[in-house]
């Protein structure tokens, strides 16, 4: 195996040019098990922990610019994340373990593409963007059009994530965000729920969810969205919209649990977002 | 390739092959057995190292993502003789067989540099990724806590 | 840390600062020079007819040195130390899916990898007999071809009429309870390493709880003979019962032979080792339990089967101490229990601590909260009115002659805040959360139990610069027997640490001592190892008179490092003694054998081994229990337990026992499942095999509760496994009490959360 250490975008972006089968690693902890298990089998690596020009955080007025290689850690460190965007940096904190967290990056979380993907759910709600550099510039398009199905995101050969940009919630939200796993730590969702209300007067007045690991990919639902607007934050005003997740979502049943857990669950945990916004005094952050 | 890193304090120059996990490499190449292999998979925190300083899983990196680094196990952990949380483990029986103890010590000292007072809760969250078949952590907190204060202790002396 | 290792004092176990230094070498850090790799290839079928291996492919890839099937395996190629229906290599079936067929010894890890995937299988498959109802179906296919089906064994025990008794009883409760397969998940998989040297005696250093016992497994199945197998036993990287038995020792051994005399290591993957390690069996049990309408046990009927997996391995006396136990410590008068051990394409189950019993604790403590519910009586007044006490006889009609502890125990739950306060503690729940405060009574008989003699032959040495070296022959697989040895020869000899080696198990260097099981390591080895220091101490003083000129022994005593003449003060140092003496002359060796009963229920003669005990140890548990309405997700939130093991012999290594027995136990009534869909394990490795981690367990409180058991050393009982039994129950009673009534185990969030929307489990 041929590992190569680029020590820029421009570098790497050469190297993939170079060697179109090359796999990009970042943390590691993903491709490494794959490899282990066989289900892949790089001959050239691209490791990106030596590009230190994605790996920052930067503020930039209303958003928050996340470079791909920023590990779970870096993050979770990061006052501006705790403080500005708490729904991805509660999905930090509950992302495996301490140990995976100092080598796993928020880029990789995105690019393995897992619909169990514990950054995902947030980055929906909050909105945010991808950066996507290649050796003709760089484009972004929003997390919901890259990431397409389990496993694969619009990422073109030869292109690489360089960051995700999350606009930070302006005025007063509710955010929520709940991992459902069979254990606490080094648990895999089995389902999430990350929120973002907005209440005004006692009337809900934006309202956006996302749900994971109940769908091929980060399931939002319009339809429960434009329900929830216009109703007060009650228990009944949650329950009422019951009906419309689960239309709305997919979930299959596998080693973790069965179909019909996700489902029950997944509804059910609209009635923590309830007692959340019924008492706004801060972010819930269940588990 | 050729790879250079300092190992628990001595200068290693190899030449091996790139792609072979760096747990692989410490073991049978260097001898260095402290990183323990439990699941290699990243579950279980046997195998982690302290990579500048920072914990890494040893079962999860590549020998060539060593090169040039600073590489410490259990066993080159404290400066002079064991660090407070070997001996704490000893001490408060947070060591039963032995096999998670390299990984979780090392991870215990990461942890406490990084946060010297510790809670309970605390605690145990930082050492959620490193299993234990035997203990039940109870005492493994225990021996985190009582490194803590052996470690203020010893740094209220140097000042 | 000053480590006095007197006994009953909180010494620093004497193993502990090289394993936190990590620098203690386990059998899986040997990498011999020249050292060649060994694997084997697993079957991938749970069960099929075995047309043929073609090996050509991998054996002309550069590196490999042997491609071996069942034809190349010399001896009976059958392992399994008492139904030996287990083959080395697989030659015409498989039955399971981690059986081996073949196995390569090769230069590299990456060329075995390699070979493996280059062997060919014809395997013809054979309907998959997936669980208990399949194999018992009348047209089952067969596992083996027994006369009795799939089923390895069946037997009853009887104590006094319980059908008609029961027929009497004012209460009578019904239930049947479903334990799963669980895994032992010791962090230090499978592993060891071996070479054949020139004079034809194969070495192995091997991580295995029975180093005696392989040297004959081995011999049997490989036709070698057993005095020319040498097995030395690091410290074990865990155990739990999992490497009592055959792992890698025949295969390694094979490779050996076929290496050309260079050191061979096996080393089984995560992976592997849940595929093809033992498992605890799965179970399922049928309890009808009849009472008095005071609470007064009369009468148990109850039904187990248990999922032997593929092979027998110690399938039926681990139902032998099912069928043993399945009363609870409780008076029962009339008793008939009903058990069988069934043969299945499952992945091979075996010993794990709480052998058999683990199991049914779960159902005895079900029927017991479920008969308090009943008669709306206090589960814990329930418990205490039925505790089996010092004379009384227990299930199956053995006198409890020992210390019987187990009303000691509840009562110290009784007195303890969290029974106090369990009402204000259950109304006090946050919204969307349910509590329950539970509680358990149990008990495991300790050591092999009659028709297996229970012995240890303790050996110790003055070394020529006067130290004591301590020849440790029943492994430690972490449980800290050798560590305790130390403390018993610092006690016996007045000696300090330092004055202390500690050398593992070595076939050739200590004496047969049993396997590291049953709770019995320092029981019986320290029995003997008594001895051995008094013959060590008399030795010494005697030979110590002549120099000291004292006219009798009486007149010296042994002080750290010393003999000292007892009223002059004048010392011969040990260094000094030590080369006075013949090196022959500086050992001496104890013998011990555990006690048995000669109590026997009907039908116990059909169990010739292990069946039944005398000695048990007793624990009850408490545990606060929360419950996420939305999730089912189940939280323990305090545990405690109250063990009576006789004296405690160093409280710390006896909290270690408990609170590692409890976590073990919690992560069997939470999480852990061997799950496997037509015989196709699901749960392959620790992402989807879940073993509790530091966050998802509480602080465990435990508190010994103080017997002096006579017969043992110091006064001490065995509690390596009984911790294991409790949390089980402990956590159903408590979901029981908040109106979740949980058959099966474990209490996945999904179950529980069936049962909140009044489901069945």
């Amino acid at each position: 195996m041929n590992i190569l250490f680029p020590t820029s975008v421009e570098a790497a972006l050469d190297a993939l040019q170079v060697n179109p089968t090359a796999r990009v690693m970042a943390g590691g902890t993903d491709l490494l098990v794959k490899r282990r298990a066989g289900s892949e089998t790089p001959e050239i690596v691209v490791c990106m922990e030596k590009v230190a020009d994605i790996s920052c955080i930067e503020v930039q007025e209303d958003r928050i610019r996340i470079g791909a290689a920023t590990t779970m850690s870096g993050l979770l460190d990061n006052t501006d994340i705790r403080e500005r965007l708490p729904l991805l940096h509660r999905a930090a904190e509950v992302f495996a373990s301490p140990l995976v967290r100092n080598m796993a990056t928020i880029g990789g979380n995105i690019c393995t593409a897992s619909p169990a993907a514990d950054t995902l759910p947030p980055l929906h709600v909050l909105g945010a963007e991808v950066e996507i550099y290649s050796s003709s510039g760089k484009r972004c398009i929003p997390i919901s059009d890259f990431v397409v199905a389990p496993g694969r995101t619009s990422l073109a050969s030869g292109e690489l994530l360089g960051a995700v940009i999350v606009p930070v919630p302006q005025g007063r939200t509710i955010g929520y965000f709940e991992k459902v796993g069979k254990r606490k730590a080094l648990a895999i969702a089995v389902v999430s729920l990350a929120a973002l209300l907005r209440v005004e007067s006692n009337v809900i007045t934006e309202a956006r969810l996302a749900w994971g690991s109940v769908g091929p990919t980060v399931v939002r639902c319009s339809d429960v969205e434009s329900q929830l607007i216009g109703s007060a934050p009650t228990l009944d005003t949650f329950r009422s919209v019951g009906e419309s997740v689960r239309r709305a979502i997919h979930p299959i049943s596998d080693v973790r649990a069965s179909a019909e857990y996700r489902m029950e669950v997944a509804v059910n945990l609209l009635l923590r977002l309830a007692e959340q916004a019924a008492d706004p005094t801060g972010i819930k952050v269940g588990f | 390739m050729i790879i250079s890193f300092v190992l628990d304090g001595e200068e290693q120059t190899l030449d091996v092959d790139g792609g072979l996990r760096a747990v692989d490499v410490l073991r049978e190449y260097c001898g260095v057995t402290a990183p323990k292999e439990g699941c290699g998979t990243g579950e279980c925190g046997a195998c982690a190292v302290l990579v500048d300083g920072e914990t890494r899983l040893s079962c999860l990196m590549l020998a060539a993502q060593m090169n040039g680094c600073i590489v410490t196990t259990a066993q080159g952990l404290g400066t002079d003789g064991p660090h407070p949380v070997q001996e704490a483990l000893a001490d408060l029986g947070g060591v039963q067989c032995g096999y998670c103890t390299p990984g979780i010590a090392v991870t215990a000292a990461e942890f406490l540099e990084r946060n010297p007072d510790p809670t309970r809760k605390e605690i145990r969250d930082a050492l959620s990724g490193n299993l234990c078949r035997c203990t039940g952590y109870h005492k493994i907190v225990d021996a985190v806590e009582d490194a803590a204060k052996r470690l203020q202790k010893e740094h209220g002396r140097g000042e | 840390m000053l480590s006095t290792q007197t006994i009953g004092s909180r010494s620093r176990r004497f193993d502990a600062p090289e394993k936190a230094l990590g620098r203690e070498r386990f059998a899986s850090d040997e990498y011999p020079e020249s050292m060649l790799w060994a694997g084997a290839l697993r079957a991938g079928v749970p069960h099929g007819l075995l047309r043929g291996v073609d090996t050509t492919q991998a054996r002309a890839i550069p590196g490999v040195v042997a491609v071996l099937t069942a034809e190349d395996v010399p001896g009976e190629n059958r392992q399994g130390f008492i139904h030996w229906d287990m083959p080395v290599l697989c030659g015409t079936k498989v039955r399971h899916a981690g059986d081996a067929v073949a196995l390569v010894v090769a230069e590299t890890r990456q060329i075995l990898a390699e070979a493996l995937l280059a062997i060919v299988l014809d395997i013809e498959p054979l309907p998959v007999v997936d669980g208990l109802d399949a194999a018992l179906a009348p047209d089952a296919p067969l596992v083996h071809d027994l006369e009795t089906g799939n089923v390895l064994k069946q037997a009853s025990l009887r104590k006094g009429n319980a059908q008609a008794a029961l027929a009497r009883c004012p209460v009578v409760i019904e239930e049947t309870f479903f334990t799963p397969q669980q895994a032992h998940c010791f962090l230090e998989t499978e592993n060891g390493t071996a070479y054949m040297a020139e004079d034809g005696t194969l070495h192995m250093t091997v991580s295995t709880q029975a180093p005696f016992r392989d040297r004959f497994e081995i011999g049997r199945a490989l036709g070698l003979p057993p005095d020319r197998l040498h097995i030395t036993a690091p410290f074990l990287g865990g155990g739990f019962g999992g490497k009592d038995g055959s792992t890698v020792q025949c295969l390694l051994a094979l490779a050996a032979m076929h290496a050309g005399g260079r050191p061979v290591k096996m080393w089984w993957s995560r992976e592997e080792s849940m595929l093809a390690g033992y498992k605890r069996h799965a179970a399922r049990m049928h309890f009808r339990l009849g009472a008095e309408a005071d609470g007064t046990l009369t009468a148990l009927i109850c039904d187990l089967d248990y999922d032997s997996g593929a092979y027998a391995h110690l399938g039926v006396e681990i139902m032998a101490l099912g069928l043993e136990h399945s009363s609870g410590p409780y008076r029962v008068e009339y008793l008939e229990a009903n058990g069988r051990c069934i043969y299945t394409n499952n992945p091979v189950a075996g010993a794990f601590r709480g052998f058999g019993v683990a199991q049914v604790c779960f159902a005895f403590e079900g029927m017991m909260d479920r008969l308090a519910v009943r008669l709306g009586m206090d589960p814990l007044e329930l418990r205490l009115k039925n505790a089996i006490r010092q004379g009384d006889k227990n299930g199956v009609g053995v006198v409890m002659t020992g210390s019987t502890g187990m009303a000691e125990c509840l009562v110290g739950l009784q007195d303890h805040q969290f029974w106090r306060s369990r009402d204000e503690w259950v109304q006090s729940a946050p919204p969307l959360t349910r509590r329950g405060v539970g509680i358990s009574a149990v008990y495991n008989g300790m050591g092999y139990g009659r028709g297996l003699a229970d012995a240890a032959v303790a050996k110790i040495r003055l070394t020529g610069d006067g130290r004591f070296r301590v020849y440790n022959s029943v492994s430690d697989m972490g449980q800290g027997n050798s560590p305790t040895f130390v403390q018993i020869v610092c006690e016996v000899l007045n000696q300090n640490e330092s004055q202390m080696e500690l050398v593992q198990p070595d076939t050739e260097r200590s004496h047969p001592s049993g396997s590291s099981s049953a709770g019995r390591t320092t029981y019986t080895y320290g029995k003997a190892l008594i001895q051995a220091c008094e013959a060590m101490r008399d030795k010494l003083l005697h030979r110590a008179a002549m120099v000291l000129m004292a006219d009798e022994a009486s007149a010296l005593s042994l002080v750290p490092g010393a003999v000292r003449h007892t009223s002059s003060g004048r010392e011969l140092p040990l260094a000094v003694l030590a080369g006075m003496l013949h090196p022959e002359d500086r050992v001496c060796i104890g013998e011990a054998m555990m006690p048995v009963t000669h109590d026997m229920p009907d039908g116990g003669e059909s169990f010739r081994l292990g069946f039944p005990h005398l000695i048990f140890p007793y624990a009850a548990h408490l545990a606060r229990v929360e419950v996420d309405e939305l999730t089912g997700l189940v939280t323990v939130c305090d545990y405690v337990a109250f063990t009576d093991g006789g004296r405690v012999l160093n409280p710390q290594n006896f909290e270690q026992q408990v609170q590692g027995a409890v976590a073990q136990g919690l992560g069997y009534a939470l999480w852990e499942d061997c799950v496997a869909e037509n015989g196709q394990l699901r749960t392959t490795d620790f992402s989807t095999y879940v073993i509790p981690g530091s966050g998802d367990l509480p602080d465990i409180e435990s508190h010994a509760v103080e017997t002096e058991e006579e017969s043992g050393p110091f006064g001490m009982k065995g509690i390596g496994e009984v911790g294991m039994n409790g949390p089980l129950p402990a956590v159903a009673s408590a979901l029981l009490r908040m109106g979740l009534p949980m058959i099966r185990a474990p209490f996945t969030p999904e179950r529980v959360l069936k049962v909140l929307c009044g489901g069945n489990s």
